[in-house]
């Protein structure tokens, strides 16, 4: 079987790769090549999972994780909702469609104070994340939209379905693909919004211990923040990836 | 009038909410400035607004360039070797899907705190949708053409300056649109971080200060250029699509 053998090549080439970048990794920390500033791969995991600093990270990643989600499932829901809305009434839609790109275009570190205000230290995070996710949605949303076929548009306006139910039942499923595509690629940018939210103030958090540990020098604890948030985003992204391939099958 | 409203109904929108809620809660404007406030902080100090968003624009845009430059060269590289794509795909679309901005406080670490790093943050994090993009493109080929070029015996050479690369510019100018609002968010979140200059630094330093207002305002430039590179790239996206494909 050649698809066998060829797609066991790209797993060794693939597995290759990362041992030789973890590899690189290491040596440079090694030596010390870039400076006191690059710990060893082996430093900063003995670190991450020292069984003594096991409740501070745990903290810190379910903090950050319980913002993440909250502010996903509102920036996606938002996102759907709003493009929804945009869809069924046309006059709306390039109004929606500049009003989406400023909000995503308000500066991450401004959106901050401004959630400070509105609601809370502690949502800050979800506040920042859901405004990230909200316009990855809402944009592939629209393009999945605009891709129902014509043909079945014809069809649905020939048999006089109304708006709202041709809605439902066609230009919504058509569109479930790249919302699931969305759904994905949202995920790490309601990471890094819910860090950058955290940065205000948020009592703690993966974000809170990036920023303390850059300001006061705590290299091996900087790098174990940024490694369990590199996997924390993997791990979903790869779900994510499932939740899309299931919907590309059933929807497409 | 009327296409105003159809275009802007949403920018108003946020203008009046902002007014309103100033209005209603009675903010002091160091908590919460008005829409007004901020205006009027903006027309009478031009100079400090202009000097910052010139630093912060140099250095989204060279790191820009260079993102692209480097993530354009290194899809090229992996097109004309499949061992080395193979090696260094999973690795790069790995990276693509951690969060980057959390990267910045370590490479800052590393390189010092100075306009230098900033700039090769901005590379660093616009070199990813360069990259991904890109290597699709050059791919992507229409139907038949690859076997064309290699039953009249185009060289590998030829096939990518006139096969694969024309192929690869569209993806190429969704990539430069990606990217140029990811440049300037980064190179604001670094200036803030690091404290060094530009719009990110203006805005640090105001909110210690309690100069909300500006504070404010440096939001609103900063929003206002994001945009302006929003729509020129998506212009510019389209004239792109619209030549070569």
């Amino acid at each position: 079987m050649p698809g066998a053998s060829s797609r066991l090549i790209a797993i060794a080439c693939g597995t290759a790769g990362l041992a030789g970048f973890f590899a690189l990794w290491q040596v440079i920390g090694h030596y010390q090549l870039a400076g006191l500033s690059w710990p060893p791969l082996t430093a900063v995991l003995q670190y991450l999972f020292d069984p003594d600093r096991h409740a501070l990270f745990l903290r810190a990643i379910d903090a950050t994780l319980r913002s993440t989600i909250a502010g996903y499932l509102i920036g996606a829901l938002t996102g759907i909702g709003l493009a929804s809305i945009a869809y069924t009434l046309p006059m709306l839609q390039r109004g929606s469609d500049r009003f989406a790109a400023v909000v995503n275009s308000i500066p991450s570190i401004a959106l901050g104070p401004i959630f400070l205000i509105l609601i809370s230290r502690e949502a800050t995070p979800a506040g920042v994340a859901s405004i990230h996710v909200f316009f990855i949605v809402y944009v592939s949303m629209n393009s999945g939209l605009a891709s129902t076929s014509q043909a079945h548009e014809d069809l649905f306006s020939a048999l006089g379905s109304s708006r709202l139910k041709r809605f439902l039942r066609l230009n919504f499923p058509s569109a479930v693909p790249a919302i699931a595509s969305g759904l994905r690629l949202s995920w790490p940018a309601a990471l890094i919004g819910a860090i950058i939210g955290e940065w205000f103030g948020a009592p703690r958090g993966i974000g809170i211990l990036i920023i303390n540990s850059m300001q006061n020098f705590q290299i091996n604890l900087l790098w174990s923040a940024v490694l369990l948030a590199a996997m924390a985003s993997l791990f979903f992204f790869g779900m994510l990836t499932l939740v899309e391939r299931a919907a590309y099958r059933r929807f497409r | 009038m009327a296409r105003f409203f159809v275009l802007n109904w949403g920018i108003l929108l946020i203008l009046v909410a902002w007014e309103g809620w100033v209005a209603a809660n009675d903010f002091n404007p160091i908590v919460m400035p008005s829409p007004q406030g901020v205006f009027m902080d903006m027309i009478s100090n031009p100079g400090i607004y202009v000097e910052n968003t010139s630093v912060t624009l140099f250095v989204a845009a060279v790191g820009l360039a260079g993102g692209l430059a480097v993530g354009t060269g290194l899809a090229i590289l992996t097109w004309s070797s499949p061992l080395l794509s193979g090696i260094v795909s999973p690795t790069a679309v790995l990276f693509s899907s951690v969060p980057v901005v959390s990267l910045i406080p370590i490479i800052a670490r590393i390189l010092g705190y100075n306009m230098a790093t900033e700039i090769a943050i901005v590379v660093i994090i616009t070199f990813f949708p360069s990259f991904v993009f890109t290597t699709a493109g050059l791919r992507d080929l229409p139907h038949g053409s690859q076997d064309l070029f290699s039953v009249l015996g185009a060289s590998r050479r030829a096939t990518l300056r006139r096969l694969a690369l024309p192929a690869a510019v569209p993806n190429m100018a969704i990539a430069l649109r990606l990217a140029a609002a990811h440049a300037i968010l980064a190179a604001m979140i670094a200036e803030f971080l690091m404290g060094t200059t530009g719009l990110g630094y203006l805005f640090a330093v105001t909110k210690q200060e309690f100069l909300t207002e500006r504070a404010f305002g440096t939001s609103v430039v900063a929003t206002a250029i994001s945009v302006a590179a929003f729509l020129a790239t998506s212009l510019l996206e389209r004239r792109i699509r619209a030549r070569f494909t």
